[in-house]
């Protein structure tokens, strides 16, 4: 399932658009609870993820905003992001 | 006049991990041996780098507990490292790594250097010419405007550039310009705070913010900080795409290598006064140490009797003359965006030929370190230190054989 520009993508949507951005690697079945930052979201890549999450989503996300619980899943990284544009 | 510096058995040429190793190893066997080394060190990327973790060292296992995968000088390495910093190896993922310390470092290089009697260590002294006569290899040397040569029955080459090929005029490889390994500018900051994964990620968010406001360059995206393991120092490393004034990165060109080092401290420095501006936990950090010149993760390459590839660690395969185990999975920096690991199908470790150590058709010359004979996808995983250490040990003890 393809992630659309500035709509808030559902959880296998932000897998799919992770993979494509480059972002981190994640098998085609990773569960939508998975871990991101076992998976490889480390500090650099979320700072790449900061800059692609604004320029597709049109969202910045805060330093506050960056914390564990809210990276930890696609789940939860799809929730702040919908959360921040609504 | 040129000076002559006398006869050797075994000359080796870089003082890197690989480069003491060989040194080493070669003084142990018995051969009369001189080590050369650009620097005030030895240690290369280690240290003059400020690359703060042996890679490579373990094999890679699923269960905990790490395992050293080749024993010899690598496991005394990691005794010394650890003893001097009280820091085991650490499981990163699915890695064992040993951090290790630069400072450190140079410390116990000097001590192994200086317990060889059979050894001689020449710091600032650069390669500068290289010729064949009869049976004995003829090496010049510079240091500032004087020259010396020395003769020797053998040549490592840990250069980590492959600087014995190019002196002889030999076969060698370099990957197109946009698939090299990018290059890495590694610098230490005293600072207070914790560097834990929460710090990391607001550290992440904060320098976002310091681009999106056009206070950062945006090279600062590239980069991460890691806690040095002593109290209140961290280390930062900065990965640049290396392409400098709209020309490609090429780690032999001294301009572009000029280019990386303005600007790894140039966004460095940026980051740094940004991050104590802007994060009371920073507030009182400076930077405390810069590298004597950036790191290079790969340059040109010997082509020798065997080329090791991607293929070849992929499938963990095995040779009759395999003198190592390379062991790290090949690391991809062909981006400025952090690495992509490519693991072996079934988590094994892949043997390292003699033959990859061994230039097609030159008697008494072995190469050692990152430049040995393996095409871009395998140097991706040889290259680290914890690799360079065992193909060092394994030429010095071909060269004195």
């Amino acid at each position: 399932m393809r992630a659309t520009k500035n709509k808030a993508p559902n959880p296998t949507e932000l897998i799919d658009w992770l993979n494509d951005e480059g972002l981190v690697e994640l098998d085609w079945d990773f569960p939508e609870e998975g871990d991101l930052i076992a998976a490889g979201l480390d500090s650099m890549a979320v700072m790449q993820l900061v800059v692609a999450v604004e320029d597709f989503f049109g969202v910045e996300l805060t330093p506050d905003n960056l914390t564990r619980t809210n990276l930890e899943s696609p789940r939860k990284l799809a929730a702040l992001i919908a959360s921040k544009m609504s | 006049m040129i000076a002559d510096h006398g006869r050797f058995d075994v000359v080796v040429i870089g003082g890197g991990s690989a480069g003491m190793a060989a040194a080493i190893t070669a003084a142990r066997s018995g051969a009369r041996t001189i080590l050369i080394e650009r620097h005030g060190y030895a240690g290369g990327m280690g240290t003059a780098s400020l690359v703060h973790s042996f890679c490579g060292l373990y094999l890679l296992r699923r269960e905990p507990g790490a395992v050293i995968a080749n024993p010899g000088f690598c496991g005394e390495i990691e005794q010394r490292m650890s003893a001097a910093t009280g820091i085991g190896p650490q499981r990163m993922g699915r890695l064992d790594v040993l951090p290790q310390h630069p400072v450190e470092f140079v410390r116990i290089a000097d001590e192994m250097l200086a317990a060889e009697p059979m050894l001689e260590t020449l710091f600032h002294a650069e390669v500068c010419g290289i010729e064949r006569d009869a049976d004995e290899w003829r090496i010049s040397l510079t240091h500032r405007t004087d020259c010396t040569r020395l003769a020797s029955s053998s040549i490592v080459d840990a250069s980590g550039d492959a600087v014995v090929a190019a002196w002889l005029g030999r076969e060698c490889a370099v990957a197109p310009a946009e698939k090299l390994q990018r290059p890495a500018y590694v610098f230490g900051v005293r600072c207070a705070a914790a560097i834990d994964e929460a710090a990391r990620l607001r550290i992440s968010g904060r320098l976002c913010e310091g681009i999106r406001e056009g206070l950062l360059p945006p090279e600062a995206l590239g980069l991460t900080f890691r806690a040095s393991g002593r109290l209140g120092e961290v280390f930062g490393t900065l990965d640049l795409t290396g392409n400098m004034n709209g020309r490609d990165f090429d780690p032999l060109d001294a301009s572009c290598l000029s280019g990386l080092e303005f600007t790894g401290r140039q966004v460095a420095a940026a980051v740094v006064r940004y991050l104590a501006g802007h994060d009371a936990t920073w507030s009182d950090s400076y930077i405390s140490h810069w590298p004597a010149r950036a790191g290079i993760r790969e340059s040109r390459r010997w082509v020798g009797e065997y080329v090791l590839t991607g293929e070849d660690l992929l499938e963990s395969r095995h040779f009759d003359d395999e003198i190592a185990l390379a062991t790290w999975p090949m690391e991809m920096r062909e981006t400025a965006k952090g690495p992509k690991l490519r693991f072996p199908t079934e988590d094994l470790p892949a043997g390292i030929p003699l033959r990859c150590l061994k230039p097609a058709g030159i008697d008494r010359l072995f190469v050692a370190g990152r430049c040995i004979s393996a095409d871009h996808e395998a140097q991706a995983s040889i290259r680290v230190m914890g690799t360079c250490f065992a193909t060092g040990e394994a030429a010095g003890r071909a060269a004195a054989g």
